[in-house]
């Protein structure tokens, strides 16, 4: 993992390193892990969640890494996939449809 | 839904539930039709036929309950119904197939694991914004309910009238995809990624 890159840090958990020696560089179960990780970041609640979660990211590097890039995406697209704009007559325009639908 | 339904609300409530519920959500309904549509006509005539529709089944819709996912659902049936078929695109991929095609996860992982968090948040929105519409129509869908609207698993599976499973799968499936376009401009624009690094 390189120190020299510029990096923004996003604090999630207690635990926000980018590198720690606490975690091993292999996971053991990646699908498993990833899927459990994409239902807690989708809010979709598992039992026991936020335990295994802080469990993950304290222990398992390929774990922290894939939380880190599936929030990151998240993030960018809630961002900056929304912001369409509407035509300014829209709005009226099915108002109008409405009313003389009556 | 059928034309014939019982009357449930008065003229003056129907004016309220369609402008304290229905209307606000406009600009989620064009953000989606025009994801949908790639045009802006036709994402103009999708949220109105959604508009008209909503208005015309109003009393199948419970005051009260999940509105925009009530429309959601109506856009993505007139959709289907009426948009996909005439769409002078080239037909997309249909999901199964890529369903079956990419069946590992642990090759995808492989694939995209060197995609770094501040790499798609140094993104800019267009590459964002391409990247998601290059994906298959129904993987499209499922990220923009997800990611850009927030609905839940359970609200996606009525909206879309596919099994919470089935959404899932094809949620996990589709950012899959996402990522391996995302990886594809962070290599081609220099952003780091640990393949790179020395
Ligand atoms: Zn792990």
């Amino acid at each position: 993992m390189p120190q020299t890159k510029r990096r923004t840090k996003q604090v999630v958990m207690e635990n926000k390193e980018e590198s720690s020696p606490e975690r091993k560089l292999q996971c053991n179960d990646v699908s498993k892990c990833f899927q459990l990780l994409e239902r807690i970041l989708d809010g979709e609640l598992v039992e026991g969640g936020n335990e295994m979660l802080q469990e993950k990211l304290d222990k398992c590097q390929p774990c922290f890494a894939h939380f880190h890039l599936e929030q990151a995406i998240r993030e960018v697209l809630k961002t900056k996939c929304t912001k369409q704009p509407v035509p300014d007559k829209l709005a009226e325009s099915i108002r109008q449809m409405i009313q003389d639908a009556r | 839904m059928s034309d014939v339904q019982r009357r449930k609300y008065s003229q003056e409530e129907r004016s309220t539930i369609f402008d304290g519920e229905f209307m606000p959500h406009i600009d989620s309904m064009y953000n989606f039709a025009f994801r949908l549509t790639f045009d802006e006509d036709d994402a103009k005539d999708l949220v109105q036929d959604t508009y008209m529709k909503a208005f015309r089944f109003i009393n199948s819709f419970e005051q009260g309950t999940n509105a925009k996912a009530w429309l959601f659902r109506i856009l993505k049936n007139s959709f289907i119904n009426d948009y996909r078929k005439k769409s002078k695109k080239p037909a997309t991929v249909d999901y199964q197939e890529v369903e079956t095609f990419y069946n590992s996860d642990d090759a995808d992982y492989q694939r995209t694991s060197d995609l770094r968090a501040e790499s798609v948040r140094d993104m800019l929105g267009d590459e964002i914004s391409n990247a998601l519409n290059a994906l298959a129509v129904d993987f499209r869908t499922v990220i923009i309910l997800a990611d850009l609207e927030g609905f839940t698993y359970e609200e996606m599976a009525k909206i879309l009238d596919i099994p919470i499973g089935t959404v899932r799968s094809r949620l996990h499936r589709a950012r899959n995809l996402l990522k391996d376009t995302l990886k594809g401009y962070a290599q081609s624009m220099g952003y780091a990624t640990d393949e790179e690094e020395d």
